[in-house]
């Protein structure tokens, strides 16, 4: 008997692939969607997970095995279940490993397989399945050399082959090229059959790679690492919000000319595209970096930028210090990067397009709200307006500076989910700023006073 | 402690004469296993499948007893019989069914249907007209294969909530339908009891004995770490389709461990199974003054099979291959095995065939006494193509011991496993039949 995987998956076609991921950019751009995918189904009887990592080469395999059904398996006994008595008995076990792993490719050549180092976790839940160890050890699986190495038989049956009853569930972690970097689903399980009696053997077709799904995917990921994560969307909003003033005497005063502040508005986001891409590729790329202190110093960089959004800092130097913190937030971007794994062109190719995907989000948001920016800076309310907005910014900023350095808190995590009502907040700007600028048309119409609004509009 | 048993014996409660414990028994909670092992318990054990025949000579329970001192080695006795009675025995715990049976009996003519007197149909529509109308809802649900399909081993909280269980060692096919049992007042448990009582039959040890038991087993374990997704408020009770004299219902109640699934077609039993029994604390306990062990008369039954083959016979049974849970759990339905493993019952000698025959009786009579007379003569009349196998340890107490009796109707599997919430090891088991599961239902 031969489980095939998810019709929908197997029947993929890079067309579909990219018309696919072209769906998803406009649908995250659209703000409308949620993250996430399905978790593999809970078990109550110890089952054995294989997650496999498809690389550009190889692809490993990750696999956790029940101690007690893996020594019922092989009748080796384990005793004690520990490390050491797993690693006094390596030989014998790997050797058993090895014997019950085989893919073959579907012209019946043989992978060739390596088994890493073995270690024991615990795993399980007190109220299912009880508290249970486990084997935990990664196989690196080589196809031989002209073979299609995203249609294979999986060939294994480590357990099932002696425990009937054992089950193992198979899921794909990632697969750069069939567009799946983060999410992974399942692919099938290996059981016995019971009428027949035969052990399912999975056959997996991962359907067509390609390096336009990896890309594309990349591009995807990236928008959805700025629409996650609002610490980014704040830094860069909230110093655009005194971005249509004029600094008069450390004090922010009317509004700047249009042309100016647009001007700015741009000089702030590219300076800060260009220090994020810069540390971004250079991490990747090898660059150490420490994630805790980089995450503090973001949180610090709001924390500036809200405090220079109601008293200005560094008035006329936004665009440098934008360019500074950019170089900050590129080497948290690059975690989300490393933990990929990638090499080669993948990497490379990763680095293009989760920067351009990070780039068109952050655009897309900059585009959404700073119109409504420029109007309300022409308004009485727009002191206020920004005061207020600083002030929350600076208070997220603090609680995430706490949250960071090892006090976790409520304002913390009430600003992780201010992304949530980022789309409320957009919603009742552009309503208030055309409800301005209606008004202001009817009373220059009326021929009001409003007239130097009306003119710098016109700038 | 014994009153249950001695209101069996004399009561006459379901509006008809109908074999009482005094006939049934097919054996009690034991004291224990070595004692089973000591005794020829070859011939009480003969005695008992002859005894779940109606219309077998009605030997009285007090004639078997006088002459057969080996009863009391199973400790049977305790409740039956105060001469041979032994404080030792473990015990039944459960309201006596006469008199939920008094009251029932009383709403049975307001009922006023077609439905006969006394029958499980009507006793589920005297349950039925206990209820308010939202627990009627909630009670009465389509006849399909998907809601009968709705059984499983695990606790409902692991069923409905994140959890929902794969294929394999649990789940099922989704949370468990109907009326939950925590939800029912005094006299609507008490109607409750008395259909249960009917529809699960009055042997010692089995059946609605054993029933009781095992909702103070979820209780304990509830109690002693499992926290709150154990105990009573687990249980659910269904009828699919409406019960009545005519067409295709099924009564089905189940929560962690345990699934009644009785389906009649125009008033007769179609069917009993799947019939999910497991147990966690398997080893006898307290609770609320009684002493439990809700499987033991089951697994007793299995070792005594066991044991009784020879050395040779035991290697025949004895399967390659190793199985940490029941074969055909929860979602595998109709996926019996096309060729039977291990030892032909056909190669055993008589005494060894009853011993076979007992341990089907430990899971047939967990229905009517009447129904269980009538399943267990078609599995006798087929004992000669059933199978018997094993894999593990013939005591059948180790994590992985297991043990299959797989025949031209009946399947019936017994797997060890280890404990969940307490230290013990505790077991799963399951009663199939390849014709009649789901009363026959297979889309």
């Amino acid at each position: 008997m031969q489980a095939t995987v998810p019709k929908a998956r197997a029947a993929r076609k890079p067309r579909a692939a990219v018309v696919r991921c072209l769906l998803t950019v406009l649908l995250v751009l659209a703000g409308s969607f949620a993250t996430g995918a399905a978790p593999a189904s809970a078990h109550v009887l110890p089952t054995s997970i294989v997650q496999l990592d498809v690389r550009e080469d190889v692809i490993e395999a990750r696999v956790n095995l029940p101690l007690d059904d893996l020594e019922s398996a092989t009748g080796i006994d384990l005793g004690d279940q520990t490390s050491e008595t797993v690693k006094a008995h390596a030989v014998e076990i790997t050797s058993y490993l090895l014997a019950h792993f085989a893919p073959t490719s579907d012209t019946g050549q043989a992978w060739a397989v390596t088994v890493g180092e073995l270690s024991v976790t615990e795993a399980g839940s007190a109220a299912t399945t009880g508290i249970y160890k486990e084997l935990q050890t990664t196989f690196t699986l080589t196809p031989p050399a002209g073979s299609n190495a995203r249609s294979f038989n999986l060939g294994y049956d480590i357990i099932v082959n002696q425990v009937v009853t054992h089950v193992v569930l198979v899921s794909v972690g990632s697969d750069w090229s069939g567009g799946v970097v983060t999410g992974a689903y399942q692919l099938g399980t290996i059981r016995l059959d019971t009428a027949s009696g035969v052990v399912s053997s999975l056959h997996v077709d991962l359907g067509q790679g390609s390096n336009t799904s990896g890309f594309l995917s990349m591009v995807a990921l990236g928008i959805h690492h700025i629409q996650d994560g609002t610490d980014h969307q704040l830094f860069l909003l909230t110093l655009l919000v005194p971005a249509p003033l004029l600094a008069v005497r450390r004090r922010w005063s009317g509004p700047a000319p249009v042309k100016r502040a647009v001007r700015r508005i741009t000089g702030i986001t590219l300076a800060f595209t260009v220090g994020h891409s810069l540390t971004l590729a250079l991490a990747t790329l090898g660059f150490p970096v420490t994630a805790a202190p980089i995450e503090a110093l973001i949180a610090v960089s709001i924390l500036i930028a809200a405090v220079h959004a109601i008293r200005p800092l560094f008035a006329g130097k936004e665009v440098l210090v934008a360019g500074f913190f950019g170089l900050i937030h590129g080497l948290a971007f690059s975690e989300t990067l490393r933990e990929l794994n990638l090499t080669g062109t993948q990497l490379g190719l990763s680095l293009l397009g989760f920067n351009l995907g990070i780039e068109a989000m952050q655009l897309f948001v900059v585009a959404v709200v700073l119109p409504p920016l420029v109007l309300l800076a022409r308004a009485g309310i727009y002191r206020r307006l920004r005061e207020g907005a600083a002030l929350l910014a600076a208070v997220a900023a603090a609680g995430w500076l706490a949250a960071r350095l090892g006090f976790p808190n409520v304002v913390a995590s009430a600003a992780d989910n201010l992304g949530g009502a980022s789309m409320l907040i957009v919603g009742v700007l552009w309503v208030a700023a055309i409800v301005l600028f209606l008004g202001q048309r009817r009373r220059v119409g009326e021929s009001t006073t409003s007239e130097r609004a009306l003119m710098a509009l016109r700038q | 402690m014994c009153q249950a048993a001695a209101a069996g014996g004399s009561s006459d409660w379901r509006g008809r004469r109908v074999s009482t414990f005094d006939g049934q028994l097919p054996f009690g909670p034991l004291t224990g296993y070595p004692q089973f092992r000591e005794s020829p318990g070859t011939v009480s054990i003969r005695t008992l499948v002859d005894m779940t025949t109606p219309d077998s000579p009605s030997l009285s329970r007090r004639t078997l007893l006088g002459s057969l001192p080996v009863f009391g080695l199973f400790a049977l006795a305790a409740c039956s019989s105060p001469s041979t009675s032994t404080p030792t025995a473990t015990a039944s715990t459960t309201p006596a069914p006469s008199s939920a049976a008094a009251s029932a009996s009383a709403t049975a003519s307001a009922t006023g249907s077609t439905t006969a007197a006394g029958t499980v149909a009507q006793l589920a529509q005297s349950f039925q007209a206990t209820l308010g109308t939202d627990l009627q809802s909630q009670l009465l649900q389509d006849y399909s294969l998907a809601n009968a399909k709705l059984w499983s081993n695990l606790p409902q909280a692991l069923l409905s909530g994140g959890m929902g269980g794969g294929p394999g060692g649990g789940g099922g096919s989704g949370p468990r339908i109907g009326l939950n049992l925590a939800d029912l007042n005094e006299s609507q448990l008490s109607a409750f009891n008395t259909l249960l009582a009917a529809a699960t039959g009055s042997a010692k040890g089995l059946g609605y004995d054993e029933v009781q038991q095992h909702l103070n087993a979820d209780e304990y374990l509830g109690a002693n770490g499992g926290g709150n997704d154990y105990g009573r408020s687990g249980y659910y009770i269904a009828f699919l389709g409406s019960p009545a004299d005519t067409g295709t219902w099924e009564f089905q109640f189940g929560g962690h461990h345990l699934a009644v699934a009785n389906t009649y077609k125009n008033g007769v039993l179609a069917g009993a199974t799947p019939s999910f029994r497991g147990i966690e604390p398997n080893s006898a306990f307290d609770y609320n003054g009684t002493t439990n062990q809700p499987m033991a008369a089951k697994e007793a039954a299995f070792a005594a099979l066991l044991a009784g083959l020879t050395t040779d016979q035991q290697a025949t049974a004895k399967l390659s291959k190793t199985y940490s849970d029941l074969l055909l759990g929860p979602g595998q339905d109709w996926a019996f095995p096309t060729t039977k493993e291990g030892l032909q019952v056909s190669k055993l000698s008589s005494e060894q065939k009853k011993l076979v025959l007992a341990a089907i009786a430990g899971y047939a009579n967990d229905i009517a006494d009447d129904d269980a007379a009538t399943i267990l003569r078609r599995y006798e009349n087929e004992l000669d193509g059933t199978y018997v196998a094993y894999s593990g340890t013939t005591a059948l107490t180790q994590q992985n011991d297991y043990i299959r009796i797989d025949g031209p109707s009946v399947w019936i599997e017994f797997s060890m496993q280890r404990g969940i919430v307490l230290s013990g090891n505790h077991p799963h088991s399951l009663w199939r039949d390849r014709n009649t599961d789901y009363g026959g239902t297979k889309d």
